[in-house]
């Protein structure tokens, strides 16, 4: 009946069994949040490379960053195919989540390719 | 489809290559005419648009799929042992349970 296939689809964060959806799938809410990882960061690197090749200084660059994360939080909610809690427990997940850390992403390429296309 | 995606993040990384190349030689042809740099060439711009858009698209779809969470949803029905035996963990009718907070030792 049941096999040693793989880690178990198991169930974590019961409650008082009042909210149905307090008990979900652990595992798979992981991986989604890892996928979004995933896609932050990635985006994060490109739009730093984009911005300094575009000479962005100061204030544009965050501007930059702030829209394109936009873009990212809309592009991961449209993944999700808008039924946000088929997949994640929460809105802050996919909207707020990671931010800060593609941030520092962000900075370091935007500096090496503002060196590598303006300075050098 | 993975392979698929990654081939256009690939092609999406090239884009930005060869634009900030051409960004370094548009440089470098300002420094010959001693003029000011404002903005890349308008090409240049463009280039780096669709890099980020295929790029874009690219990040979304290599890392995979989303997995429903719902414990009773048609997806999540095969139930297997965790792999790790000292750790399980089991969706049983315990949970109505109040939680109890203020358990003391008996002695």
């Amino acid at each position: 009946m049941a096999g040693h296939s793989g880690s178990g689809s198991s169930d974590k964060k019961s409650s008082n069994g009042v909210n149905e959806l307090l008990t979900f799938n652990a595992e798979n809410m992981q991986s989604n949040m890892k996928i979004i990882y995933y896609s932050r960061t990635f985006l994060s690197i490109i739009g730093g490379v984009v911005a300094g090749i575009l000479g962005f200084t100061g204030l544009k660059g965050f501007v930059f960053y702030a829209l394109l994360m936009a873009f990212t939080s809309l592009g991961l909610v449209a993944k999700a195919k808008f039924s946000i809690h088929t997949y994640f427990d929460s809105w802050n997940r996919v909207l707020i989540d990671g931010f800060l850390g593609g941030l520092m992403s962000f900075v370091l390429f935007w500096t090496f390719a503002y060196d590598i296309a303006h300075i050098f | 489809m993975a392979v698929a995606a990654l081939t256009v993040g690939v092609f999406g990384a090239l884009i930005l290559f060869h634009a900030a190349y051409s960004t370094i030689q548009y440089k470098s042809l300002l420094k010959i005419t001693e003029d000011e740099f404002t903005a890349p060439p308008f090409n240049v711009v463009i280039e780096l648009f669709i890099g980020l858009l295929l790029c874009f698209w690219a990040a979304l779809t290599v890392p995979g799929k989303f997995l429903s969470i719902h414990p009773h949803s048609d997806e999540n029905r095969i139930v297997s042992l965790p792999a790790n035996l000292d750790f399980m963990i089991f969706n049983h009718r315990g949970k109505v349970f109040p939680l109890e907070t203020d358990l003391k030792l008996k002695h």
